[in-house]
């Protein structure tokens, strides 16, 4: 593979030196090591030759910044990477080093998606099962269809020309032809018209989703969009429609084309406003969060109030507190839902995930929680691809970037950090996806939307994340030893001492955790053992039993 | 005086009692002379809450027409409300409670009417004493000796009868030592470190005053202790700043010139008002309902427990660090010595003796580095975070050690004998008790009262089998090493388990760890089998 990745043109000119001895690398928790530094079209590789193992294998694409500083002939470049590691290599000779952290800073960077790593991976393990075919569409419709017949599958976005961003096939209610859905889309940002996102068993009651509805200033209606949302209503009952934007905001939103939906014309909805915040306040967030976290100072005022400024925390109760909200509107009032931002792709679908876990307990195992993040992040649309181009630590100026993604994640180590046997899979689950929403070998997070993946061919040339976890050893480290199925809808406390910091993501690499780890395998070893006795004395019953009814005697004491 | 003189309204029916956790539910209430007792009468359940008088911090009592509502904040942080039909009844009972709550007579505390079926008074009082103690440190006899220079508690009266000091001590000399150090309390051994033979020892500040006075015997005893070596640590848990200023009130320091083998380390602890202060700040922002983050953590960090727990720490840490790595004996103490002192010379323990780690072994500590060594819990713990009540004393020492504990635990999940549940129920325990083991200031006062004999002891109580099983940590593995906190501020966070336990969220987190137990409990049965 390396020296495939050599031959392609715009790696070798960025390669000046591909190769530096003597190279000495500082790592978080782990003993200094020396040994060689090679750069590849992907990785930057560092071994000692000792026990023929790579110290360090990391992804330019991880890299989220670097900074070289220089002492005599010894340079040293500190990388700061997206899953907020950051280690130190020390290079002996200026040009060296001066090359080295070049290449670095053009590989780390490049743009141009069909030469990330994905399309060049070739997995050393034997696909099970191949993840790009386990959650499609048609699939999990066949199990809507199975508990109701008010919804059909439409293709009217085959060829993604109704909505760019939503997947070929959207669940609509049953009665709105493909006409209708396209009209609809002319009144929603992005084309973004209504869609089932979650129907609710229990008692029939459905969310759903969409962008935001373009009135605009002089109050633009569309009949279509009303007979569509209506349509998931039952006689006489009425529903909610989440915006996730302050009233101000809504209002805002009319002078650039947007809006949202009137009592006059949506008299059967009520409109509850909630205050989500996104991109650039977000990514603020996170950059003050991880630098309050690296914080070296032993001051407890510095460090409490460094956390209160980030605003972290306050983003994280906004979001659950949404998602409760929708929850609460469907399980406990009976009503359905519509949910929406401004453009549909990152609160929208940060509530409406959430929602789900908090009301459907087939989200909270392993394979049900990969089905959520593939319909309600993936195919909905969430563009991946510029919310995380860049991570706490880089330096240039934010584009799109935005820590949507891991809002989310955090938010459900929140629920399942005050649920803890409620949940298949372990906080290892939330940080892998973490790691590879950022920077992977697998093709899963690359692209946007959809027609994106459709256009890159993603299921042809890469591997899913999926068809990587979903084998037993991998299965068997992100299991929750904890785990006992509960069908419950589960509440999370969402005042501000129930939520954390979640240390296992933001501390990882600034305290050791070894202690930690040591107890967690310790449990997952009570448990198994607990387990292996509980079947010995099953069948010890057993045996018994048969003992009883094949030996009379035994009865007569 | 008889407790029934307070009792005007003994019984009342049909009140409603609302409690954290629970629907609130119907029943009668019983105040006795050390209960209040409530008994529901619902139809198919006959549950009980029995409620000692002393755990009340604070009572609040709210009239509307014809009923009453009282507000029972008690001192584990609980707050129950009871809603009483009739002026009059609800106002007898409010005022029963106050009287009875905060009555001062040591004497006549429930421990010394506490007759539980399966302890007897025969029993021996307490884990070890002092004696026992000295008999069982082999290592300690060449160097030792066991002084009973305060048998009578003349020479200090915070003491017990019997300490430890250097051999080459005499009793005479004690005593002059003794008259050099505030409240009596002249230098004695605390711990010994048998990897390396250094010692802690523990004492109160000199009384050098402003003119700078010395006492050559007190040079002696301290010289004494570090023999050869070339030097040991004295760690004064007030700044610089402060023991220059204690001066002035007739304390002080132990000058370079007349110790000069010692060197002095200065780390300031609060104590006293300010300790109470933020628990007091601290239990109303856990209690805070308003649903805004950056309200409840700018609260919290004005508080400054946790600052108080970093601190606490960081210097035990350093104790430890003298100890173990620079291979030094070390003198700890800040003011009175009945406070800080015993908290990181507690904590420096814990870090490097893996038998303070075991549930006995840490029952054993907080008896000799808190009970004998004369903490004055009377007095630090006559209120808790609701009182309205003048502070005139109290002090949250010994809560702050259970959090620091905690802190420990958490980070080493495996290295801690005890439970979570160890620490919560000793911090109910030493602000109301049924055992006798947290009366009165000091061994003295004890004595006098006759503690020992009429009342029973926890820590005996609590190595019960059942209760040991209760108190054991499941995931426990001992080990030999030192156990080096982190005290970064990240590290450290809140005691949920405590400070937030009437809330629902750690309900869950207490079911699961109700679990986890009773599979390890399940487990060593079968495999005894």
């Amino acid at each position: 593979i390396l020296i495939k990745e050599y031959q392609i043109m715009e790696f070798a000119e960025l390669i000046k030196t591909p190769r530096v001895d003597g190279v000495v690398l500082h790592r978080p928790f782990m003993p200094t090591v020396e040994g060689t530094l090679c750069l590849t079209g992907h990785h930057l590789i560092l071994s000692s030759r000792q026990d023929n193992t790579e110290e360090l294998w990391l992804l330019h694409s991880n890299i989220d910044s670097t900074e070289k500083r220089f002492v005599g002939s010894v340079g040293s470049i500190i990388v700061k990477c997206k899953d907020l590691r950051v280690i130190q290599l020390d290079i002996p000779g200026m040009e060296e080093c001066l090359n080295i952290a070049s290449s670095i800073e053009a590989l780390s960077t490049l743009d141009s998606v069909s030469l990330m790593y994905p399309f060049f991976y070739r997995p050393m393990f034997e696909v099970i099962e191949d993840g790009w075919n386990s959650y499609l569409p048609q699939d999990a419709f066949k199990e809507l269809e199975s508990m109701t017949d008010e919804w059909r599958l439409s293709k009217v976005n085959k060829d993604f020309t109704v909505c760019p961003s939503y997947p070929p096939l959207v669940a609509v209610p049953k009665n709105i032809d493909d006409d209708t859905l396209k009209k609809v889309a002319a009144f929603r940002h992005g084309g973004r018209f209504p869609v089932l996102s979650y129907y609710h068993k229990k008692n029939g009651m459905v969310m759903m989703r969409a962008g935001q509805p373009l009135t605009g200033t002089n109050g633009r209606r569309c009949k279509e969009d009303e007979k569509l949302i209506n349509a998931t209503l039952r006689p006489g009952k009425r529903g909610y429609i989440i915006d996730t934007r302050t009233i101000n905001v809504a209002q805002q939103a009319k002078a650039r084309g947007g809006g949202f939906e009137s009592e006059g014309n949506y008299p059967q909805w009520r409109r509850i406003h909630k205050a989500i915040d996104r991109y650039n306040v977000l990514q603020e967030s996170l950059i003050k969060l991880v630098e309050a976290c690296n914080d070296q100072s032993h001051s407890m005022d510095r460090w409490l109030s460094k956390l209160e400024a980030s605003n972290w925390q306050t983003h994280i109760k906004e979001i659950l507190t949404t998602a409760c909200l929708a929850a609460q509107c469907i399980d406990r009032e009976g009503a359905s839902v519509l949910v929406h931002g401004t453009e549909g792709t990152d609160s929208t679908l940060q509530v409406s995930s959430l929602a789900q876990i908090i009301l459907d307990p087939g989200c909270r195992t392993i394979k049900g929680f990969q089905g959520l993040v593939e319909r309600e992040w993936l195919q909905a649309g969430h563009p991946f691809q510029q919310r995380c181009a860049q991570s706490a630590y880089s330096n240039s100026k934010p584009r799109q970037e935005a820590p949507a993604f891991l809002l989310f994640l955090d938010c459900v180590w929140q629920v399942l950090r005050q649920f803890p046997c409620s949940f298949e899979f372990n906080e290892s689950f939330l940080v892998l996806l973490f790691e590879h929403a950022y920077a992977s070998q697998f093709g899963t997070f690359l692209g946007s939307c959809a027609a994106d993946r459709a256009r890159l061919s993603l299921p042809e040339k890469t591997v899913s994340l999926w068809s990587w976890v979903n084998r037993p050893q991998e299965l068997e480290r992100l299991t929750n030893p904890l785990y006992e199925a509960n069908s419950l809808v589960i509440w999370p406390s969402v005042a501000p001492q129930s939520l954390l910091l979640w240390e296992g993501l933001f501390l990882r690499w600034n305290r050791s955790s070894k202690c930690l780890d040591e107890a967690y395998e310790e449990m997952v070893h009570i448990i198994e053992y607990n387990k292996e006795l509980q079947n010995k004395v099953n069948s010890l019953r057993r045996q018994l039993a048969q003992l009883e009814t094949e030996d009379p005697l035994l009865d007569t004491p | 005086m008889e407790f029934s003189d307070h009792i005007k309204t003994a019984n009342v029916e049909d009140v409603v009692l609302r409690q954290p956790l629970h629907p609130p539910s119907r029943g009668t209430l019983c105040i006795t002379g050390h209960h209040l007792l409530f008994s529901e009468r619902e139809e198919g359940s006959s549950q009980q809450v029995l409620l000692l008088l002393r755990n009340i911090d604070a009572i609040e009592k709210r009239m509307s027409g014809s009923s009453g509502t009282i507000t029972i904040k008690c001192k584990d942080l609980r707050v129950l409300q009871l809603d009483i039909p009739g002026m009059e009844q609800c106002l007898n009972i409010s005022r029963s409670i106050e009287t009875l709550s905060c009555l001062d007579n040591v004497s006549e505390m429930y421990p010394f009417f506490y007759r539980p079926t399966d302890l007897s008074l025969q029993d021996q009082w307490g884990l070890s004493t002092p004696e026992k103690h000295y008999t069982q440190m082999k290592e300690l006899h060449e160097r030792w000796r066991l002084s009973s220079v305060n048998k009578s508690y003349s020479v200090c009266p915070s003491y017990p009868p019997a300490v430890i000091v250097p051999n080459c001590i005499d009793d005479e000399t004690l005593k002059k030592v003794a008259k050099f150090r505030q409240g009596g309390r002249f230098p004695v051994l605390c711990y010994y470190h048998r990897k390396n033979g250094m010692v802690i020892m523990r004492s109160s500040q000199p009384l050098t005053g402003a003119n700078r006075k010395r006492c050559k015997e007190d040079e002696l005893l301290l010289q004494a202790v570090i023999e050869d070596s070339d030097k040991g640590f004295i760690i004064d848990t007030r700044s610089s700043q402060q023991v220059h200023q204690a001066r002035m009130t007739g304390g002080g320091f132990e000058s370079k010139s007349f110790y000069n083998c010692w060197k002095r380390l200065h780390r300031q602890m609060e104590r006293g008002k300010a300790l109470q202060e933020s628990l007091i700040k601290l239990v109303e922002a856990c209690s805070d309902e308003s649903h805004n983050v950056d309200r409840w953590l700018s609260k919290l960090e004005n508080s400054k427990w946790l600052s108080h727990v970093q601190t606490a720490l960081s210097t035990a840490g350093l104790l430890a660090e003298c100890v173990e790595r620079d291979g030094h004996s070390a003198l700890v103490h800040g003011y009175e010595g009945t406070d800080c002192s015993l908290l990181i010379c507690t904590l420096a323990q814990l870090i490097m003796d893996p038998f303070c780690r075991t549930l006995e072994g840490f029952l054993a500590l907080l008896e000799r580095e808190w009970v004998q060594a004369g903490h004055p819990f009377q007095q630090r713990c006559a209120h808790s975070a609701y009182s309205h009540a003048r502070f005139q004393q109290e002090s949250p020492v010994f809560l702050l050690l259970l959090d620091c504990v905690w802190q420990l635990w958490r980070q080493f999940p495996l290295a801690l004998g005890f439970s979570e549940a160890l620490l919560l129920r000793l911090a109910n325990e030493v602000y109301a008790s049924d055992y006798g083991t947290f009366l009165c200031n000091n061994d003295q006062e004890r004595c006098a009262l006759g503690v020992k004999d009429r009342t029973h002891c926890l820590f005996r109580a609590l190595l019960r089998p059942a209760e040991r099983d209760y108190y054991s940590n499941p995931l426990y593995e001992p080990t030999e090493l030192a156990i080096w906190p982190s005290v970064h501020p990240q590290s450290l966070q809140l005691w949920r388990g405590f400070f937030l336990r009437w809330t629902q969220l750690t309900h869950h987190l207490e079911a699961v760890q109700e679990e986890i137990r009773s599979m390890v409990i399940e487990w060593g049965r079968v495999a005894q089998r």
